[in-house]
């Protein structure tokens, strides 16, 4: 009787996605440890830094919701950065820098759902494929050498904050909070729950398979054009190495938040707070003064934990 | 006739549900000896112990005359037990003989393996069984039938005197069967004990001498199959008669809702026409793989004819219709089709039962709509069905195989369909969410809905059904009332068209 509560008890703590745990763990770390530097201008900063990630995230839990993954989001993001801070557009304003990322965001997604959803090749090597492409073709454009400038406009509006919080911060929860209600509320978040659970039984169910496959790809991109404005807005000069490691974070974090190939326990918020737990990993590190190389270490053994995880969920099932 | 084996008053419990309770069973040397019973009754766990694979709690095993006990499967193999569970066991990166000499494979006096030999023996291994196929072929190529065959010809190479099958023939189609048959005829001639456990009354009668009926883990009876029918061999699994199994046919038929016409299933075919009116049920019967199933997935897109046109509620359009949208395509129309393997294709195991019962009514409208949650509606489909569960946000995999089915069908009921294509109604389902499921079909046709169903069942299309179109070489050759048919007749009607 006892094993049999203790094993229902462990099966109900499993079901929780680790990132919660995480994010507590590393808020008691900081509150032992550092409590001054619980306070919101220096955790604003920091979650700041990880928005771009955030909301790469989000339409990366949609895509895995669907057992699909999308790791073009490092040469979209890199290509968008390139097309605007290497001033190939003069003068341009920035509504139209606004609808160029989409469009390229959307282009890439649409290409990977067509792909993934109606050619059934393997997401894995689509989507990195496309994503070496795309690097590629910046680095001839830009013959290797770092491109220039962001228009101060972009970096304007990302240093505003409305009261003690960062915009950007505020506007990847506000994306995250759109995409939560899609996904409750409309009949696309049940056909996306029919096909993760079981593609042929939501083929007979009646749902339109490769058209939602096809739609989570789109969206997984327009979201990486969307984190390509708000990464390139966060540096004042352009790169081409900027945000080349965010798609395999964001599937780390994906994970972390209980949204494994298929199964979306975690739902929206689940990743949100993977995302927040890298953000606090980078508070803690900084403020034990680990370098950089130390936060490699760290995120490769977070990647590594979400995989573990995602083991010993499988084995369950 | 001696004794080979003999299970007295066997006893097993699992965690605290008793499985078998007091069960005894004698195997006869030429004899074949069916097992039957409800899903759940026993069966499979009775030959598990006999075969090593469970120890049990109580009772005595005695062979030849001696008292035996299995620790393991190896134990029950070297006693001269062989068994082929239903589950498929092969490896399917091996090929066939490598599967077959699995653990015991000769070799040479180098000490590598003898693959020349190995291959031989498996070709007259297979051979025996009537099979050509090539020894060195990987399992993975094999269809299901020629697997099933291959795990019979790995049990039957083996040096035993009894045999285990359990359920054989659940892949096999009507010409693989007699084949089988005829071995477990040629092994009964050579003075060897055989246990056959199939859901199948036909292949029951055709090969056994004896049964043994379980039910809730206990002993109902031995008798010898000759003094038995049909209709008394299921009164002793269920404790009733077949008839009460069936509800009454419907009274009269409405107006047409689905028609097809000249549908060429093959090149070779010849064209057929059907009708199918409101408040029918109608079944497509005849021997196993006739086309019966094509015709159905043809009209959903999920088998491509040569040409035909179907008619919904008078609207005509052409088949082939496409494959990735016929199933959907077919749903705006009201026509619901329930596919035969309910946990690949059918439901959502890991999703809630309210889920897979909306899941229709979700699939009839556009992404963007917002999703309501039929809260109400699920609620009075699960009582219509009485589906046991602990509520509507269970996952569907928790439930028994008969309440799946429920689900499955419920989802239809909720979307409000005029016809429902039905392949297998009630596969792996046990006798009592049977009955319930032939009354839900009736009510269903009785309220103004047409049922076009195939199964391999024919006594089940025979009771449950209005008329009875019979399916041959992929068209039809005859049309019968239901209540004027029999087993025979159908097979009269397929066999001289």
């Amino acid at each position: 009787m006892a094993v049999a509560l203790d094993n229902s008890t462990v099966r109900r703590l499993l079901r929780i996605p680790p990132a919660y745990y995480v994010f507590v763990l590393l808020l008691l770390v900081l509150w032992i440890a550092r409590p001054h530097m619980l306070n919101l201008n220096v955790l604003g900063i920091f979650v700041r830094q990880v928005a771009p990630l955030g909301i790469l995230v989000i339409g990366q839990l949609l895509v895995m919701r669907v057992k699909s993954i999308d790791l073009s989001g490092g040469g979209v993001i890199l290509l968008i950065n390139y097309c605007i801070s290497s001033g190939t557009f003069p003068g341009a304003s920035m509504g139209f820098f606004v609808v160029l990322a989409l469009a390229i965001g959307i282009g890439v997604g649409l290409f990977n759902g067509l792909m993934v959803g109606k050619r059934r090749v393997s997401a894995v090597i689509v989507t990195l494929a496309v994503s070496i492409i795309l690097v590629g073709f910046v680095q001839y454009l830009s013959s290797g050498k770092p491109p220039g400038d962001v228009p101060s406009m972009f970096t304007d509006i990302y240093n505003t904050k409305l009261g003690p919080l960062p915009t950007p911060v505020l506007f990847w929860v506000a994306l995250s909070f759109a995409m939560w209600l899609f996904l409750s509320r409309t009949v696309f978040g049940r056909f996306v729950a029919s096909v993760g659970e079981n593609a042929q039984a939501a083929h007979f169910s009646g749902v339109p398979v490769e058209r939602t496959v096809v739609l989570a790809h789109v969206l997984a991109g327009l979201f990486a054009g969307i984190a390509a404005l708000v990464q390139t807005a966060s540096i004042a000069v352009g790169s081409v190495r900027v945000g080349l490691d965010l798609p395999i974070l964001a599937v780390a974090a994906t994970i972390l938040g209980g949204v494994v190939f298929g199964r979306g326990e975690g739902g929206v918020w689940g990743p949100f707070f993977g995302v927040l737990s890298f953000a606090l990993l980078f508070v803690v590190m900084t403020a034990f003064g680990i370098g950089e190389s130390g936060k490699l270490v760290a995120q490769g053994l977070i990647i590594l934990l979400a995989a573990i995880f995602y083991g010993l969920r499988s084995q369950r099932h | 006739m001696t004794i080979l084996v003999e299970m007295s008053n066997i006893a097993k419990s699992f965690g605290g549900t008793a499985a078998l309770k007091g069960v005894s069973l004698a195997l006869a040397g030429g004899s074949v000896h069916a097992l039957m019973g409800e899903n759940g009754a026993g069966k499979s766990t009775l030959m598990k112990i006999l075969a090593g694979v469970h120890q049990p709690d109580g009772g005595t095993i005695s062979r030849d005359g001696r008292a035996v006990s299995f620790g393991n499967p190896a134990d029950a193999l070297d006693a001269g037990i062989s068994t082929v569970f239903q589950e498929l066991s092969l490896l399917p990166n091996l090929s066939i003989a490598e599967n077959m000499f699995l653990g015991r494979e000769p070799t040479t006096r180098l000490g590598r393996v003898d693959y020349a030999r190995m291959n031989e023996e498996a070709r007259r291994a297979l051979a025996e069984l009537g099979l050509s196929l090539d020894p060195g072929t990987l399992v993975s190529e094999l269809s299901i039938a020629e697997r099933q065959f291959v795990e019979i010809a790995h049990g039957i190479k083996a040096d035993a005197s009894v045999f285990i099958l359990d359920e054989p023939t659940a892949a096999l189609n009507a010409a693989d069967v007699e084949i089988l048959n005829r071995h477990i005829r040629r092994l009964k001639g050579e003075g060897k004990a055989v246990v056959y456990i199939s859901h199948r009354m036909d292949e029951i009668f055709a090969i056994c001498d004896t049964v043994t009926v379980l039910k809730d883990g206990a002993l109902v009876g031995t008798r010898p199959l000759s003094e038995m029918t049909p209709a008394t061999l299921i009164a002793m699994m269920v404790g009733r008669e077949l008839a009460a199994l069936f509800p009454p046919r419907g009274a009269e038929a409405g107006e047409e809702v689905l028609a097809l016409s000249g549908l060429r299933v093959t090149e070779r075919s010849k064209p057929l026409s059907l009708s199918l009116r409101r408040g029918e049920i109608v079944a497509l019967a005849g021997l196993e793989g006739q086309g019966q199933q094509k015709i159905l997935r043809a009209l959903v897109g999920q088998y491509a004819p040569v040409a035909g046109q179907a008619t919904v509620k008078g609207k005509p359009f052409a088949l082939p219709a496409s494959a990735a949208s016929g199933v959907r395509a077919m749903q705006a129309r009201g026509v619901g089709f329930v596919p035969e393997d309910r946990k690949e294709d059918g439901l959502f195991l890991g999703l809630s039962i309210a889920h897979n019962i909306s899941a229709a009514l979700y699939s009839m409208r556009s992404e963007l709509s917002i999703a309501g949650s039929y809260q109400r509606l699920i609620a009075d489909v699960m009582q219509r069905l009485q589906v046991k569960a602990a509520g509507p946000g269970a996952p569907a995999g928790t439930l028994s195989g008969g309440n799946q089915q429920k689900v499955l069908l419920g989802r239809y009921l909720a979307a409000e369909m005029d016809v429902l294509l039905i392949e297998e109604p009630t596969r792996g389902v046990d006798i009592g969410a049977k009955a319930e499921i032939y009354r839900l079909l009736r009510e269903f046709a009785d309220r103004g809905g047409a049922i076009l169903v195939l199964s391999r069942e024919t006594v089940e299309l025979i009771g449950l059904c209005d008329r009875i179109l019979v399916v041959h070489g992929d068209t039809i050759v005859a049309e019968m009332p239901a209540a004027a048919a029999t087993e025979h007749n159908i097979l009269d009607a397929a066999l001289s068209a």
